[in-house]
Parts: C-alpha cells; sequence; structure tokens
C-alpha cells in the first residue's frame, strides 16, 4: 500500500534519511522505533509532504506522492497525528472535527456519528473548548480528527508522548480495535514498549535515517536484544 | 460640550471606516503574515472606481457594486504575481508591496493626473437629531459599513470558510495535513481583504477629495489599529479602531490635530511596549 524507495531528505543542507526504503502494508499496525534524532518524525513528514524530499519515491496505493502539497497527500488517504497533537485550542471539539470533514469536502454526518460511537468521550465534550483538555483527552481528538474523513493510512508520531499510563492502553486497545474493524493501516512511531505490543503487527527499527532491521511484534515478546540494539533499553 | 453628539457622530463614522480598511489589512497580515503597503493604494482605486463610474453616467450603486470586483480582481492578479511568492516573509512583503505601492500610484497618475477629483454625494439632506442636522450620507454610510463589519465577522467567526480560515491562521501545516489548501485559502483571504479596501475607498469617496496620495491618510492609522487592537481576532481590529480613530478625531476637535496625533502615537507606542500582541491578540499556535 505504501512504498518508499531510496527516500533522502532532512532540513536544509542536512540531510536526515539517506536512501530509505520499506514497505508497508494495509490493514496492518507498523510500529516505527528507535532512538531521538535517527529520522522517525522527519519520515512522516516527508510522507506527509510537509519536507520536500532531495530524491527518491512515496508510492501511495499506485499513486506517487512524492511531489504533491501536503492536502492532496491528506486527501489521497492519509491521515497524520503528529507529535504533540497540535489540536486548534480555541475550537471546540466539534469545529476540530468539522475542520477535517471541510478540508476533505465532506458533509459527513455519518462520519461524526462513527467518531462519536468509537470516542464517547468526544460526543459528551463536543461544545467544550479543545484547550481545556487534559493532554490524553487532546491526544484521542487529534486520532479522531485524522480518522473522520476515513484514510486509509494512518501516521501517528508518539502519541503517548506525555499521556497517562491507564489512558496509554485504553487508545491502544481502541486503535487496535479500529484498524482491526476498518482494515486501516497505520505507521506508529513510538518509544513505549507496551503500547507498541498492544498495537503493532509488525516492527521496523529505524537508525541514522535507515530501516536497519524489521521483526513481527512476536519476537518482541520473547527477546529484548533488539530493543536493546536500538533503543539502549 | 453642546456639539457632543456630532463631534461623537462624526468619530463613529470615521472608526467605521477605518475598522472597513483595517480589516482587509488585518485579514492579509492575519492570516498569511503579510505587511500590504499597497492596501492604501488598493482604497484609493476603489475610490478612482467611483469617480470613473460616475463620469460615465453611470448611478452611484453601480460604483459601489464595481469598486470590490476590480480591486478585488487586482488584488487576485497581484496575489498571483507577487504576494504568494512571499507568504510569511514579512521583510520582504513591505519591500515588495511599497514597490507596489509607488506603481499603481504612477498609474494612478498617469491614467488621471495628478489633480484631485471629487464624488457627488449620492444622497442629499440631512436628519435633524436633538436640534441639530446630520448629513445622510454620514449616516447611511455608518450603517453600511458597520453592516460590512458584521458581515465579515459573520463569514470568518460562523462560516466553514472561516472556520478553515482561522485554522490556516493558527497552524497553517496542521490545516494542510486536514486535508485544507491552505495556498487557496491565502489566495482567496487576500482578494476579500482588497475588496474590502475597494469598497471602501468607494463608499468614503463622495466625502473627501481623491487623489493619488489619499491611500496614505488611511494606511497608517489602519495598521495602528490593527497594532493596538492585536491580529489575531477581528475584535481586536474593532477595538483598535476604535482606541486610534476615536481619540484622533475626539481629540482633534476637542484640542487641536496634532495634539491627537501626538496622543495616537503615545497610545500605539505605549501598547507595543506593555502588550506587543495588541489588547485583543493573541501569539500564533506553536
Amino acid at each position: 500500500m505504501l512504498d518508499i524507495e531510496k527516500l533522502t531528505a532532512g532540513y536544509r543542507d542536512a540531510m536526515v534519511l539517506r536512501d530509505l526504503s520499506c514497505h508497508l502494508d494495509g490493514g496492518r499496525v507498523t510500529a516505527l522505533m528507535g532512538r531521538n534524532g535517527m529520522g522517525k518524525t522527519t519520515l512522516l513528514k516527508t510522507i506527509m509532504g510537509l519536507i520536500r524530499p532531495r530524491s527518491g519515491r512515496i508510492t501511495f496505493a499506485g499513486q506517487s506522492i512524492e511531489s504533491l502539497p501536503t492536502y492532496q497527500v491528506s486527501r489521497a488517504g492519509i491521515g497524520y497525528v503528529p507529535q504533540g497533537r497540535e489540536i486548534f485550542d480555541s475550537l471546540t471539539v466539534h469545529d476540530n472535527l468539522r475542520l477535517s470533514l471541510l478540508g476533505h469536502g465532506l458533509q459527513g454526518l455519518e462520519r461524526l456519528q462513527k467518531i462519536y460511537e468509537w470516542f464517547p468521550l468526544l460526543k459528551e465534550r463536543e461544545t467544550q473548548k479543545a484547550g481545556s483538555f487534559s493532554g490524553g483527552q487532546q491526544q484521542i481528538l487529534a486520532i479522531a480528527r485524522a480518522l473522520i474523513p476515513g484514510p486509509q493510512f494512518l501516521l501517528l508520531d508518539e502519541p503517548t508522548e506525555g499521556i497517562q499510563p491507564n489512558i496509554i492502553h485504553d487508545i491502544g486497545l481502541q486503535l487496535a480495535r479500529i484498524a482491526k474493524e476498518t482494515g486501516l493501516g497505520i505507521l506508529i512511531v513510538e518509544q513505549n514498549v507496551d503500547m507498541v505490543r498492544t498495537l503493532a503487527d509488525h516492527v521496523m527499527f529505524m537508525e541514522n535515517g535507515l530501516i536497519r532491521e524489521s521483526c513481527d511484534i512476536d519476537r518482541l515478546k520473547d527477546d529484548d536484544s533488539l530493543l536493546h540494539r536500538y533503543l539502549s533499553i | 460640550m453642546t456639539d457632543f453628539l456630532p463631534v461623537t457622530l462624526d468619530a463613529t463614522s470615521y472608526i467605521l471606516i477605518l475598522v472597513l480598511v483595517a480589516l482587509g489589512l488585518m485579514i492579509v497580515f492575519g492570516m498569511m503574515g503579510v505587511i500590504n503597503m499597497a492596501h492604501g493604494e488598493l482604497f484609493m482605486i476603489g475610490a478612482y472606481v467611483m469617480v470613473t463610474t460616475q463620469t460615465a453616467g453611470l448611478p452611484f450603486v453601480a460604483g459601489i457594486v464595481l469598486a470590490p470586483i476590480i480591486v478585488g480582481l487586482l488584488g487576485l492578479i497581484i496575489e498571483m504575481a507577487l504576494i504568494r511568492h512571499i507568504y510569511h516573509r514579512p521583510l520582504d512583503t513591505i519591500l515588495a508591496t511599497w514597490g507596489l505601492s509607488i506603481a499603481l500610484k504612477q498609474i494612478i497618475v498617469l491614467v488621471f493626473g495628478p489633480e484631485s477629483h471629487s464624488v457627488i454625494i449620492p444622497v442629499e439632506g440631512s436628519i435633524t437629531i436633538g436640534g441639530f442636522s446630520y448629513p445622510l450620507y454620514r449616516l447611511l454610510l455608518m450603517g453600511v459599513s458597520a453592516g460590512l463589519i458584521a458581515g465579515t465577522y459573520w463569514i470568518f467567526m460562523k462560516t466553514g470558510f472561516g472556520l478553515m480560515a482561522r485554522a490556516v491562521i493558527a497552524r497553517p501545516g496542521t490545516a494542510a495535513t486536514l486535508g485544507i489548501n491552505t495556498r487557496r485559502m491565502y489566495r482567496w483571504s487576500f482578494v476579500i481583504g482588497t475588496a474590502l479596501a475597494g469598497l471602501a475607498g468607494a463608499l468614503v469617496a463622495p466625502l473627501i477629495s481623491v487623489d493619488p496620495q489619499m491611500g496614505l491618510g488611511y494606511l497608517v492609522p489602519g495598521f495602528l489599529s490593527i497594532l493596538v487592537g492585536g491580529a489575531g481576532p477581528l475584535a481586536g481590529v474593532l477595538v483598535g479602531g476604535a482606541v486610534i480613530g476615536g481619540v484622533n478625531n475626539l481629540l482633534a476637535v476637542w484640542i487641536s490635530p496634532v495634539a491627537a496625533l501626538i496622543t495616537v502615537y503615545i497610545i500605539a507606542i505605549l501598547i507595543i511596549r506593555l502588550k506587543p500582541e495588541g489588547l485583543l491578540g493573541t501569539r500564533r499556535e506553536k
């Protein structure tokens, strides 16, 4: 579904990704792990068109997307939950969700109902300003906002950062349920091993701008050596 | 103080026109970070559209309809040819739009000459209020300006376009990841801003002398209104316009125009020093 070939990208003259290649299947949850500064966020931003690649190719569902503007990448069916959530603090929960529908030219009453079914908290507080939410609630809103137009693939950048452990587990279970129910493919950048074990089918380890190793989640359940090597834990 | 009511009405009229001019500036600056030094010239071109329609024997309403259309189209061309290349580069936009303002002024001088022109007031007569008479057109202008300000507020606070515009102002990158075409939003917001300037010029034309330098007289207080009120919420421009326009107009009558200008600049300096984001302004979300 999402193919990346020899991708080189970065900031000005500092290239963070160097000839990175990988393949991500639809309907599967892949975790991307690695120490800070290895290029995980840069990879997600490059897929979304927020960073222009120096060279290489990104193909999504058969369509070349590496030169598309960000809004067209989103409309092609890739949802994005950025690091730090980036919800619109001054807007209500409902308006945060409505923005995503407007951006995709959707009326979306059914989509909204589905989101409220998945995340009842948002229905209860739809008129509340998003800025008044706790970190975990804001993360749920950011995920819901990315899901509402019905993407085929979802990119999540460290969704557990700064969130209480009990909420992390709930978010992981709910995302796994949604992925199973909708056939959604997910690429999640994550440092939290419990979250990865709850949610992911597959894990890729990143170092110095390259995917160094990948494995099924079962291997991580029995063997911590990859975590020692790539995360120093 | 027996003249309190006419002076207050004059000040209100000036404030509403100032807010109308500043609204266009604020939309363009708040959304795109573009400091449009040519905004005064777009206001001036709106007035010249009115001069031209009246010279051609067309009714006043034709000028009111044509001014925002023509100036809006000019805004579209300016955005496509110049502004889109320098979004979010304030220093570059100051230089580029300053150059544009000079070019637009010279084009007007070449076409219409350097002399001033006048526009006949479309509604003669006055209304007697509390023992004194006040020109009917000024009252109408106040009503129309208030309606246009309310309409702009409604577009930006109550419609889907406005919701997307506010999202683009706050976090352009995030808005794009939600499928919002930010470049298109910038373009149409710029066109709305310039069309408002053109309309304001056409509306004010019967009250002032229309000449190639007239834009500057509204550009400076327009910028000061944004500075004082804050570039974020639309309400900020209203407050800024009320402070700048009110102080300028009332003190000019009660003390002197020089004292009024000095006070206005002192207020602006104090607000920059004590509240750099303006009275109602908010810092851009990170």
